[in-house]
């Protein structure tokens, strides 16, 4: 019988609990995706997430035979990990990218990361991801490189979004039989990521989820103003179709779903408040460029530039702590 | 019927309080006189009192038998009538080392030394009384009483009625048994400070003790129902909650013309002018999951073994008891600790009771910590630095404002208790 210092009571959250609700919350768009896509997306969320569990699980055995601590002892981190890398991924990728992406996420920056630091520098998924897509797009200096597996068109890369010209290729791409490319962009997108399938509904789950789960909701609300800011005024300068370009810009690839499953992942953003908001802030900067410039998976890109610099946003500027503040009477 | 179920803390956190629910409505059960106290000489904040008396000496319910010069300094009395049987070093549940003590064997027939007779007009001689009397915050933080009353320029007078821990219910169980009384001792320690405004924080609702809110009106005290929360209890939140301005890092609510008493310390000052008693005996919240909560009122330096078997509770099947707050008292594992003068609550623990915090994991950085930190500051930042050694990081993350309260490590998801950095950084931004 020692000594215990306090408290001794806790108020019940726990590490699974957090991985779960944000499990549960993806369930929606991943049932939306699958819904939309049909049987593709299905099969690519049951790839991202049986590659990561069956990696996972062979590690676990493999620490327990040996005796050693599991690094995760239950298997909600990385399943949520794996749902993460299911719902980035897009429509057209083939399903050996989509395992890879799995593979490389829980080997290399799931448990490399662990093993080898104090903590995750980076965002697993988004890392894997990232690592593949510009690995990938060397392809596009193949003689046939849709065939060999590259996913996206190389005249991609040749689209002036900057321009009203340019941007109204945005039409083209996005308008379907019924819904106009404004609505698609926001409720319905049969291609693409396969998280933003409909960017209302990862709006609304994910609002839900940042006040469930307590999300670090200064990252999401500073990444969505600015980008909607910044789309509104490209829009204003360039001319054009002004609500065109914030529903491009803030429901188009994945940046919605990042910004609420992956740019509030807790270990790899900042802890401070301000740093919070500039960390936003520069997300959609950085963001808005890299689409500008038609580069794949551009919010993902930035995020894993950002994630390094986390800690030097919590250097920046803190909050004023009781007794250091003027208060009116 | 005054505690709700939970408490709402910053960040939108709950804080479960549903232990005490109704257990204010359980009358106190004064307990017999202990067969041996144990009186430390350390009971209040600053100087460490020395034995004034010697091993075989006889002494008397209520005499001094500890004390010291200085400012600082609260002497300790006897609480039962007895002769001294040794004078040794103790486990001190509070300061977690070994601290002297004097041990009294109860002796003959109870008789009680009293204080000396005072002048209930001179501010002085209530302020002498008080620290003759022993009289230190009964909320746990057991600071001397007269030093708070001897401020300068005070012109509100706060008494902290709040009790917002979630395992203690004893002052609201003295509010409904001695309104009359309290409000006396709240008049005399206003008169020994010359304060012109008097607030009385409490958090039960209107109409729920009529007669202490009828003669608070009469003396025209406002009775003030603050936010249920844990934290709002602390004395810098609640001038904060109450007049709408911050007491500076580093200074104290009477720097600010400010001076805030608990509930408890009230009535004692009252016995102390009226029954000429010194600081002996308290009220107490008593958890054990088989009965709840008990209100008991206690003799200062009963073991818990004493206690326990006062109640008839078999001591062997608990595991070990927590001191005062379940989120601020450390929890002792031997019977044979003694209660202080400043005890306001004690829970025993069962082996299967959960250790919420022994599966510690790695901090995940979810920010929790942060968002429930009542003064603001970055609990999950201090750690970090703290386990580097950065001191210039903890002094820029203000380490010095943390008050203790413990809230970050209740929310923590990883069950870290951050509670050791967070005095060790402290610790290590003074060196
Ligand atoms: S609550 Fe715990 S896990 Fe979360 S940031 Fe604070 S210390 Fe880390
Ligand atoms: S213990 Fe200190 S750091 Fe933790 S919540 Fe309380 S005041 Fe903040």
């Amino acid at each position: 019988m020692k000594s215990e210092m306090p408290p001794h009571i806790h108020i019940g959250t726990s590490k699974d609990k957090f991985m779960l609700k944000t499990f549960t919350a993806m369930l929606v768009p991943a049932f939306i995706a699958v819904l939309a896509i049909g049987e593709v997306a299905f099969y690519h969320l049951m790839i991202a997430v049986g590659t990561a569990l069956g990696i996972h699980y062979l590690i676990f055995l493999m620490q327990r035979l040996k005796n050693k601590k599991p690094t995760y002892p239950t298997p909600y981190s990385p399943l949520v990990a794996a749902m993460i890398v299911g719902l980035s991924m897009p429509v057209l990728a083939p399903y050996w990218l989509t395992a890879s992406v799995s593979a490389l996420m829980i080997l290399v920056f799931k448990y490399g990361q662990g093993y080898f630091f104090t903590r995750k520098y980076v965002n697993p998924a988004a890392a894997a991801k990232a690592l593949l897509l510009v690995g990938l797009s060397i392809m596009i200096f193949l003689s046939e490189p849709l065939r060999t597996g590259l996913i996206f068109h190389p005249h991609h890369l040749r689209l002036d979004l900057l321009s009203a010209e340019g941007f109204s290729s945005v039409d083209r791409f996005y308008s379907t039989d019924s819904l106009t490319a404004f609505r698609s962009l926001i409720l319905w997108k049969t291609h693409g990521w396969l998280g933003g399938v409909s960017g209302l509904a990862v709006l609304v789950v994910g609002t839900l989820l940042t006040l469930w789960a307590k999300l670090k909701w200064r990252i999401i609300v500073s990444l969505l103003l600015t980008m909607a800011i910044l789309a509104a005024a490209t829009g204003f300068i360039t001319g054009g179709y002004v609500l065109l370009r914030i529903a491009f810009h803030v429901f188009t690839g994945s940046v919605i779903f990042l910004a609420f499953f992956m740019a509030t992942e807790p270990q790899t953003t900042p802890m401070t408040y301000t740093g919070q908001y500039l960390f936003g802030f520069s997300l959609a900067l950085l963001t808005f460029g890299l689409q500008l410039f038609n580069v794949l998976g551009g919010s993902i890109i930035a995020l894993v530039i950002l994630n390094i610099f986390t800690d030097k946003f919590d250097k920046i500027v803190l909050r004023k702590p009781y007794g250091h503040r003027e208060v009116k009477t | 019927m005054s505690y709700p179920k939970y408490f709402m803390e910053k960040g939108g956190f709950k804080m479960d309080i549903s232990m005490k629910h109704g257990a204010e409505k359980n009358p106190f059960i004064t307990l017999n006189p202990p067969e041996r106290a144990v009186i430390f000489m350390q009971q209040h904040i600053g100087v460490c009192n020395g034995p004034l008396v010697k091993k075989g000496e006889r002494v008397l319910t209520g005499q001094k038998v500890g004390d010291a010069v200085g400012k600082m300094r609260v002497p300790v009395h006897s609480s039962v009538t007895g002769i001294v049987e040794d004078i040794r070093e103790v486990y001190h549940p509070v300061l977690n080392r070994l601290e002297t003590a004097v041990l009294v064997r109860m002796e003959g027939s109870e008789e009680m030394k009293p204080l000396p007779s005072t002048n209930l007009d001179s501010r002085k001689e209530i302020v002498d009384m008080v620290r003759e009397a022993g009289i230190v915050g009964m909320g746990g933080a057991a600071f001397p009483t007269h030093v708070k009353l001897t401020s300068k320029g005070v012109h509100t007078f706060i008494v902290n009625a709040k009790e917002s821990d979630p395992n203690l219910v004893c002052d609201v169980r003295l509010m409904i048994e001695k309104p009359e009384d309290i409000v006396k001792g709240i008049m005399l320690m206003v008169k020994a400070l010359n304060a012109r405004r008097i607030i009385f924080a409490t958090r039960t609702r209107e109409g729920e003790i009529p007669e202490l809110e009828e003669i608070m009106l009469e003396h025209g005290i406002e009775i003030v129902r603050v936010t249920p929360s844990y934290s709002v209890g602390s004395e810098k939140l609640l001038v904060k909650e109450l007049l709408g301005v911050e007491v500076p890092t580093g200074k104290f609510p009477p720097d600010i013309g400010v001076v805030v008493n608990n509930v408890s310390t009230a009535y004692a000052v009252y016995r102390a002018a009226y029954l000429k008693e010194p600081l002996i005996s308290r009220g107490l919240s008593f958890y054990s999951d088989t009965t709840g909560i008990d209100n008991l009122w206690f003799r200062a330096g009963t073991t818990l073994r004493e206690l326990m078997e006062g109640l008839e509770h078999e001591t062997r099947r608990y595991d070990r008891f927590v001191m005062g707050s379940l989120m601020m008292g450390w929890s002792v594992g031997l019977p044979h600790t003694p209660l202080l003068k400043y005890s306001a609550g004690l829970t025993a623990l069962t082996p299967e009771f959960p250790k919420p915090y022994d599966e510690q994991l790695k901090c995940i950085r979810c920010g929790y910590c942060d968002s429930v930190c009542p003064v603001d500051i970055y609990p999950s930042l201090i750690m970090k630095a703290e386990k580097e050694d950065d001191i210039d990081a903890l002094k820029r993350l203000h380490v010095e404002d943390c008050i203790l309260c413990n809230l970050c490590s209740y929310v923590c998801p990883s069950r870290i208790r951050l509670t050791k950095h967070l005095w060790d950084g402290k610790d290590k931004s003074r060196a």
